[in-house]
């Protein structure tokens, strides 16, 4: 192990480097060496840490600085793993002599316990302080338990793993051994556990038992196993209950040959070895493979420790390495990015939305124009029918009555028809106003808030129409009535007077008198009935120009606010719509510099890119030199 | 009509409907068939999990194991026939390698099945298939009405086989035809000599699991080299194992203390090493244990050891619960067969005139009362569903496991009228709906009473 002290060119890791330094003093073997330079994995895996950093994996990093850390830690962790009831436990106490882990028939180890070095013998549970918080950084607290209550209470809630110091000669160079649950046991909690503590492994130990040769599950075990720390050593266990173990342990090495395992094979018998610790019986240890076992620990994961970590960063490293490399090459690779697709159909959608508008610009237009045509011929028409309908009641009116009498109240009673008729054609103009502009509105290729106008009134309208002027009407005073009755007297009496002389009587006698009194009184009768027709056609007549003379005006008036509503709806709505064209014409122009800029961006990244994966495979290259499995990783 | 009528009524319509369809014909011929016949009984595991051990332990002969699906059948003589592809089967010998059974398939690379037919006392009442590691789930229950799996301790490999055994509408509905197997239970304790009755302690644990609750009928473990050792031990097998027993205590847990060592040139007695490896082989060193023990206990004659032997090896419970869950109830897990056949074919050809049928299966199916009754019983009888003494024997005779006629599940031992039944079952039911609705009660409990209370209002209409 690299008991590295200060790092040059590393951030320094007060607890670590701590306990580092304590070992070193304390005479590691192995230290010395190191002591001076960094060893080259250390620089590696710096780097690749930094390229973490880079493209931004935080979880990567965190792993890889995890590994890092142990790495320095001079403890060597040694993982028993294997499926439950394959003799892991008791593996463990065979290689320390001691009962420190609990074994039994049924399903026994719940947590990961760690066997380490220590001066009196002493067990602890660390557990989840916060009950139900997450897995991942929980604060923990360790409790002291006798050692042999360690299983009993490991079983409680919460407990992350239990730590067990008993003094003995195999740990005392910082080996930690780790008994872990089964895997694939049916309570999936275990397995989930053993995972977790895999990732902090320096070696494994594979237990299987001789009663059958690796099944494909241990196979795929294995395999996950050697992911995460290829350094694997298979045990077979309970060799001393199948009488045909050696054929198994070949069957064994064929399968693991076939599958290109490069692991080391070793066969044991806890319960000989147990036995042989009992009564020193030196031959039977030897006969339960434990003395193989053991060299191997020493030497092949103790003193090679150097190699180990180099393989176990090699491994890491470039699984990290390779996590990195497959975004990067996909986004090189990809041609349209997704975000130069949604530029390009933003830049469509907004050409697109402009020519809709042109299109629908001319719809409103004729809307407008042809309602406003529409709407003017109505009204006209509304208001010339109301004054004609007014005129016939005027004309019927004066048939029968004299305008002498009531010729104000008559006035009177024409400018309120009159005015009522104007009022209500232009309110209907109003209306029809609105309407037209609510369907212009409809015919607007959007929709906005203020599309109807609030008001299209003109301001000066209806100003009164010119007075009404009263019709001649001459008297009939009393002299003419007067004169008129006399002059037609006239002719009576000289009438009468002529035929009553014939029979003798003088010209101006009874009769011819008589006769001229009628002659007059008719002839007043009739002047008068003269008078008075004459009056009524005057009246009319005035009636008629007044009522012209209204019409002229007041359609004027209707047919100029006709033109001014159209106008200023036009006005209205084409303002609108230049409005909004430029809106889209801008958001079409920034859509079109967005697939520029795209464009430009791309090529940098491009560029950018390929620096970058050129780096990450130089380094890759660098981790294979480590030493671990060959990978294919090419630009 | 009780189940088995009812499906044995639909599997005669079918033929009706489908004669005109040689492949649905010959389907349906065979099932027919195959309802009157024994149970099927496949037995299944991993690889090396002791299958063909435990199949030798049932029939009580040893046949050298073979890589293809062996079916045992009784029979007066012993004949073997080899199936390959169509055709007829071919008659091939059955001659002996060294103190087993051997059926000479030599001739044949690939056997799609052997049929023996062995005289054994066993085989009576079932048919047993010995199958091979790789066999996929659907091969092996495509034949057979039930499964005895095998495992050693109940991993999640063993657990995702019982699921897909279970996954099928109609099987899901009607999961009693398994029964789990600790098999290999000396080596569950090491090989230690109390090694058995610990395994039994674990089998009773997992009865009560909940992952595995769901998938069987019931947990036993075995040790079947043992079982094996107990319908056939030798002679001379007994002798040489006197002799071993003659040898002191310590002396001899010396030399047993591994397979090398028992085998080795160091031996105390003047025993040739062959002999002492054929032991090995033939009883396993836990078994070399256990025996020795026991004559050392004063089971020293082979009667004597034989019953110590099958009772301990877990053996008689293994066959007690074939019986109980398999051979009795052998209508209901042919009904079982059937109506999955029935579902297969309405799939594969499915018919306008087949219309019928299909609702019957599916009411059939939905209406499957028997299937939950007798999970209960199953439930009941292997102790993982506790009642209290005397609800618990009410709730077995209700759910028929005393006879499935009125009267015996009412528990009337004269004709009474229907007046009389009638008041009971009404009796029967409203104690057991308080039972159902009883928060206090624990879980398994309400269940149970739930299925108790299902059967009585079935049984009410009958009475009017």
């Amino acid at each position: 192990m690299s008991n590295v002290t200060v790092l040059p060119n590393s951030p320094v890791w007060p607890n670590k480097t701590g306990i580092a330094f304590e070992a070193f003093t304390q005479g590691g073997e192995h230290g010395t060496m190191s002591q001076v330079m960094a060893p080259p994995w250390l620089d590696v895996l710096d780097e690749t840490i930094g390229a973490c950093v880079t493209h931004r994996r935080p979880d990567l990093e965190a792993r890889l600085r995890e590994k890092r850390a142990q790495q320095l830690d001079p403890k060597l962790r040694v993982l028993v793993v294997g499926e439950s009831k394959q003799g892991k436990s008791q593996l463990v106490n065979a290689l320390l002599n001691a009962p420190v882990c609990a074994v039994g028939d049924d399903i026994t180890t719940t947590v990961p316990t760690f066997v380490q070095h220590a001066d009196t013998p002493s067990a602890a549970l660390v557990r989840n302080a916060s009950a139900g918080g997450s897995i991942f950084h929980t604060p923990t607290e360790r409790i002291a338990v006798p050692i042999d209550q360690v299983t009993k209470q490991a079983a409680a809630q919460h407990v992350v793993r239990a730590e067990i110091g008993i003094p003995r000669a195999l740990l005392d160079s910082g080996l930690v051994l780790i008994d872990t649950p089964g895997v694939g046991d049916t309570r999936s909690a275990h397995t989930a556990s053993t995972f977790a503590t895999l990732m902090q492994a320096d070696a494994v130990l594979l237990v299987s038992d001789a009663t059958g040769e690796l099944t494909s599950a241990e196979m795929t075990l294995l395999k996950k196993v050697m992911e995460a720390c290829p350094n694997v050593t298979v045990v077979v266990t309970k060799i001393d209950l199948v009488p045909s173990w050696r054929s198994v342990v070949e069957r064994n090495r064929a399968l693991l040959a076939r599958a290109g395992v490069r692991a080391k094979l070793i066969p044991v018998s806890s319960a000989l070895r147990l036995r042989a610790a009992k009564t020193g019986d030196q031959r039977l240890n030897a006969e339960s493979g434990f003395p193989e076992l053991v060299t191997c620990v020493q030497s092949d994961i103790v003193a090679s420790a150097e190699l180990l970590a180099r393989r176990a960063v090699a491994v890491v490293a470039s699984s990290a390495i390779t996590q990195l490399v497959t975004p990067l090459r996909e986004e090189l690779t990809a041609h349209d990015s997704s975000r130069t697709v949604a530029t390009i159909s933003t830049l469509q959608e907004a050409q697109r939305r402009v020519d809709e508008l042109r299109r629908r610009s001319a719809r409103w237009q004729n809307v407008l124009n042809d309602e406003m045509a529409d709407l003017i011929s109505d009204v006209e028409y509304d208001l010339r029918d109301r004054t004609r309908k007014i005129l016939r009641e005027v004309d019927k009116t004066y048939d029968e009555a004299d305008p002498a009498i009531g010729w104000d109240k008559f006035e009177q009673w024409l400018e309120d028809n009159l005015n009522e008729a104007a009022t209500t054609n232009f309110a209907w103009l109003m209306e029809r106003a609105e309407w037209v502009a609510a369907k212009v509105a409809k015919n607007f290729p959007v929709y906005r808030e203020d599309l109807i106008p609030g008001s299209v009134l003109p301001d000066d309208l209806l100003e009164p129409a010119s007075k009404l002027e009263k019709p001649k009407i001459e008297p009939f005073s009393m002299p003419q009535k007067l004169f008129t009755g006399l002059r037609g007297s006239y002719g009576g009496v000289l009438m009468f007077g002529l035929v009553t002389s014939l029979a003798g009587m003088p010209l101006i006698n009874v009769i011819s008198l008589g006769a001229g009194a009628l002659f007059g009184g008719k002839s007043i009768l009739d002047e008068s009935d003269q008078r008075l027709k004459r009056r009524q056609a005057a009246a009319k007549a005035a009636a008629q120009r007044h009522v012209d003379d209204f019409f002229m005006k007041f359609s004027k008036d209707v047919r100029d606010s006709g033109r001014h509503i159209q106008r200023s709806l036009r006005n209205h709505f084409s303002t609108l719509a230049e409005e909004l064209q430029e809106t889209l014409l801008e958001s079409a122009r920034s859509a079109k510099r967005a697939v520029q800029d795209d464009q430009t961006e791309r090529e940098r990244r491009m560029r950018e890119g390929r620096k970058e994966l050129d780096k990450l495979v130089t380094l890759y290259k660098r981790v294979q030199a480590l030493g671990g499995p060959a990978m294919e990783l090419t630009a | 009509m009780t189940l088995d009528r009812v499906v044995w009524s639909m599997l005669q319509e079918a033929l009706g409907v489908y004669r005109d369809s040689p492949r649905a014909t010959a389907w349906l011929r065979s099932h027919v068939e195959r309802y009157t016949e024994p149970v099927r009984i496949a037995v299944a595991g991993r690889s090396r999990i002791g299958k063909s051990t435990v199949v030798n332990a049932l029939v009580g002969d040893e046949f050298t194991p073979q890589s293809s699906f062996v079916w045992y059948r009784g029979g007066t003589e012993p004949r073997a026939q080899v199936f390959t592809g169509p055709g007829r089967p071919h008659e091939v010998a059955i001659g002996r390698r060294g103190s087993r059974n051997h059926v000479e398939t030599g001739q044949f690379d690939r056997a799609d099945r052997i049929v023996v037919d062995w005289p054994a006392r066993t085989l009576r009442d079932v048919v047993l298939i010995d199958t091979p590691s790789e066999a996929t789930p659907e091969q092996v229950l495509g034949d057979a009405d039930a499964l005895l799996y095998l495992m050693r301790h109940v991993q999640d490999e063993d657990l995702k086989f019982l699921q897909s055994a279970n996954d099928h509408p109609i099987a899901r509905t009607a999961a009693v035809h398994t029964v789990a197997v600790l098999a290999r239970a000396d080596e569950i304790g090491a090989g230690r000599i109390d090694a058995l009755s610990s395994a039994k302690q674990i089998a009773r644990r997992y009865r009560r699991d909940v992952a595995v609750e769901p998938l069987c009928q019931n947990v036993v473990s075995v040790a079947g080299l043992l079982a094996v050792a107990a319908k056939t031990l030798r002679e001379d097998e007994f002798a040489a194992l006197r002799v071993l027993s003659s040898l002191g205590r310590e002396e001899l847990e010396d030399h047993l203390l591994s397979a090398d060592r028992f085998v080795g040139e160091q031996f105390p007695l003047t025993m040739e090493p062959a002999v002492r490896q054929a032991l090995l082989e033939r009883f396993g060193i836990f078994g070399v244990r256990l025996i020795t023990a026991l004559i050392r206990q004063g089971f020293d004659t082979q009667v004597k050891l034989t019953g110590q032997l099958v009772q301990r090896s877990g053996l008689g419970e293994l066959r007690d619960s074939i019986a109980v869950h398999f051979v009795e109830r052998r209508e209901i897990l042919k009904a079982r067969s059937a109506l999955l056949a029935l579902d297969v074919l309405f799939r594969m050809e499915p018919r306008q005139n087949a219309r019928k049928l299909m609702a019957d299966l599916e009411r059939v199916v939905a209406s499957a009362h028997d299937f939950r009754e007798l999970r209960l019983v199953a439930a009941l009888q292997s102790g993982r569903t506790k009642l209290p003494a005397e609800l618990q024997a009410e709730a077995l005779r209700l759910v028929g496991a005393e006879g499935v006629a009125p009267l015996a599940r009412l528990g009337f031992e004269y004709e009474a009228d229907a007046r009389e039944l009638r008041e009971a079952v009404l009796d029967a039911l409203v104690r057991w709906q308080a039972q159902a609705a009883d928060v206090h009660a624990p879980q398994d409990h309400r269940k149970a009473a739930q299925i108790v209370v299902r059967t009585c209002e079935g049984l009410l209409p009958q009475f009017g």
